[in-house]
């Protein structure tokens, strides 16, 4: 089963395309990697499918009904089913680490005894081993906590579906292999369905399942990991003429 | 015949500048070649001479060049632009200008209409929280009047006071000329609860209150917090304005009546002093022609103002672009469009009261 659909898809801002016509399907319970040049439009695609920016065109199925931009009922539906770690982890600053993992149990249940608040948010905290910093407030974490703290609040209500922008930019090989860990093991798990837009080479080849590849303007492969090698597109040729240079050194 | 001039083998900033003039003397006096071979130690400024007398130069000039300053040259110097660069943009001047005009004026209503939609939305959750109680931080109206309190009623207390103090010594001087001391109460009591109390304290919560809301929900906006808020589930326009709405409407009536008191004692300090009117008189004789309507005249005209600033600050906050430098200039737009707001209501209600 495919939990996304997109056809004809066309993203940006006002009367610029970033993206155009773009036609794919994500499968379920398997992690799309999103790969594009920085500045191609991965985040405004994500943005997109995640019910924050419509789209100038075309159409976009989420678990089987039409995401419409403009019905409060529709965008309440997809956000129900989905988590989102933005690109700079997007914590709010005037709360804790606890408090802004417990936000989205608050407002969505906000009949739930604190005690169960409390196990749901260590539950998720230690998924991304940050227990031990819960009463921190954004500005005194580092990247990579701020970052795994908006993947601990992305989690905590179990998503069907969790997007992720660039996981693991920025962060030290040790900190994105247990990213990498970690998103595996929520696919297995879990069943969860992800979609990461990532450059790491290393974890594409950890975690990918299939792939979307967008440059120029469009969408320039979609499909399984392994069949990403055969296909005849520039962008992808010199991607993996520098991951054999990267693998040789 | 052209003459050759042999470069040495070290062609660095110092040499290249020693060498220039030179050069370009000769290449005016006729064909020059220039023979780059012996060069082996450059740097930028080297190849900027080459570029230089190669476009600007390059119907006199020759060039013989070799080894590694031949490959630095290709893989370093600027190529013009490949893609096409913008052209100016077609049609007449006085075309131009209207469109613009017309861009700007679309843009402007189009704002206009987001903000009126934006104001009548904030009505719509602050009504639908007062009746259901959730979708907004527990507890953090308390927080939000507490910061509006501790920021504002200082600086509104000392304002208001010097402005009391101000239009009574303005007019003591005028009052004299006619013997007319004690309307001096009147006068400052009137002016001061009807019109001068509620536009300070809006113009001063313009500043302080409604520039810390637009530069909070904007930095808020650009770091995706916002968004990250609506893929949670919760409506920003509500989470983020509510509790700020309720707080200006419970803070402001306080700000107000402080604020009147303050400014009636400026007026009797100035009464005292000038004409030695007892305190007592100046408060009997106020109350013959300053009625309790005035003042929740007063009162009401402050909250309205207090909810324009916090709609108006608002809304350029969440509606701010997506780099940080728009935080600053969001931030000040809001307090004129907070100002603005203020002077345009109070217009409103001077027409509807008198
Ligand atoms: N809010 C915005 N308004 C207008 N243009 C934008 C906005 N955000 C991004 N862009 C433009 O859209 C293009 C794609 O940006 P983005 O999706 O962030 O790229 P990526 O995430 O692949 O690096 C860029 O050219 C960028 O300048
Ligand atoms: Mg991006």
């Amino acid at each position: 089963m495919d939990i996304i659909r997109a056809r004809d898809l066309t993203v940006g801002y006002g009367r610029t395309e970033v993206l155009r016509d773009l036609a794919f399907t994500v499968p379920e319970g398997r992690i799309t990697v999103v790969l594009g040049v920085s500045g191609s439009g991965k985040s405004t695609l994500l943005k997109t499918l995640a019910g924050l920016l419509p789209p100038l065109g075309g159409e976009y199925d989420f678990a089987g009904s039409r995401v419409d931009y403009r019905s409060e009922a529709s965008l309440r539906f997809l956000y129900g089913k989905i988590g989102v770690l933005y690109q700079g982890g997007a914590l709010l600053n005037g709360l804790s680490l606890f408090e802004n993992v417990a936000l989205p149990i608050r407002m969505q249940h906000p009949k739930m005894p604190e005690d169960m608040v409390r196990d749901m948010v260590y539950a998720s905290l230690a998924q991304v081993e940050l227990a031990g910093s819960a009463e921190k407030y954004p500005a005194e974490l580092s990247g990579g906590m701020t970052k795994r703290g908006g993947l601990a609040r992305a989690l905590v209500l179990d998503p069907d579906v969790v997007f992720c922008d660039e996981p693991s930019s920025g962060l030290d090989p040790i900190t994105s292999a247990l990213l990498d860990d970690l998103l595996l093991r929520l696919k297995e798990t879990f069943k969860m369905t992800l979609v990461v837009v990532t450059h790491e080479l290393r974890s594409i080849e950890r975690v990918a399942d299939s792939v979307l590849v967008v440059n120029d303007g469009g969408l320039r492969f979609s499909g399984d990991y392994a069949d990403l090698a055969a296909a005849d597109d520039k962008f992808i040729r010199t991607f993996f003429l520098r991951k054999d240079s990267h693998d040789n050194a | 015949m052209s003459d050759t001039v042999l470069l040495p083998k070290r062609l660095r900033a110092p040499e290249v500048v020693a060498l220039l003039d030179g050069i370009c003397r000769s290449a005016e006096a006729g064909p020059l070649t220039l023979d780059f071979r012996d060069v082996e130690e450059f740097d930028s400024s080297t190849l900027a001479l080459l570029n230089y007398v190669r476009g600007r130069l390059a119907n006199v000039v020759t060039v013989n060049i070799g080894g590694a300053l031949a490959r630095a040259e290709e893989s370093f110097v600027r190529r013009p632009p490949t893609e096409e660069t913008k052209g100016p943009p077609s049609g007449s001047l006085p075309s131009r200008v209207l469109t613009a005009i017309a861009d700007r004026f679309i843009f402007q209503a189009k704002s206009l209409g987001r903000f009126l939609a934006m104001l009548g939305d904030e009505v719509y959750h602050v009504g639908v929280y007062l009746k259901e109680r959730k979708g907004v931080y527990p507890g953090e109206t308390w927080n939000q009047m507490f910061f509006m309190g501790y920021r504002s009623f200082p600086i509104v207390c000392l304002l208001i006071f010097l402005v009391g103090v101000t239009i009574s010594i303005t007019s003591a001087e005028q009052l004299r000329h006619f013997g007319a001391d004690i309307y001096l109460a009147d006068l400052v009591g009137l002016a001061m609860l009807k019109e001068l109390v509620p536009l300070m304290t809006g113009v001063i919560l313009a500043g302080k209150v409604g520039a810390a809301i637009t530069a909070e929900l904007a930095s808020m906006t650009v770091l995706e917090e916002v968004d990250a808020l609506r893929t949670m589930g919760v409506v920003p326009e509500k989470f983020l304005m509510v509790p700020r709405l309720l707080a200006i409407t419970l803070v402001v009536p306080l700000l107000v009546a402080m604020a009147d008191v303050v400014g009636i004692f400026g007026g009797i300090v100035v009464a005292r002093v000038t004409f030695g009117t007892p305190p007592a008189a100046f408060i009997r004789e106020m109350m013959t022609s300053v009625k309790w309507t005035d003042f929740g005249w007063g009162l009401l005209k402050a909250v309205v103002f207090g909810w324009a600033v916090v709609v108006g600050s608002g809304f350029k906050g969440l509606t701010v672009g997506r780099s940080a430098e728009e935080v600053g200039r969001a931030t000040t737009e809001s307090v004129v469009l907070s100002i603005t707001l203020i002077i345009l209501i109070d217009c409103i209600f001077a027409f509807l009261l008198y």
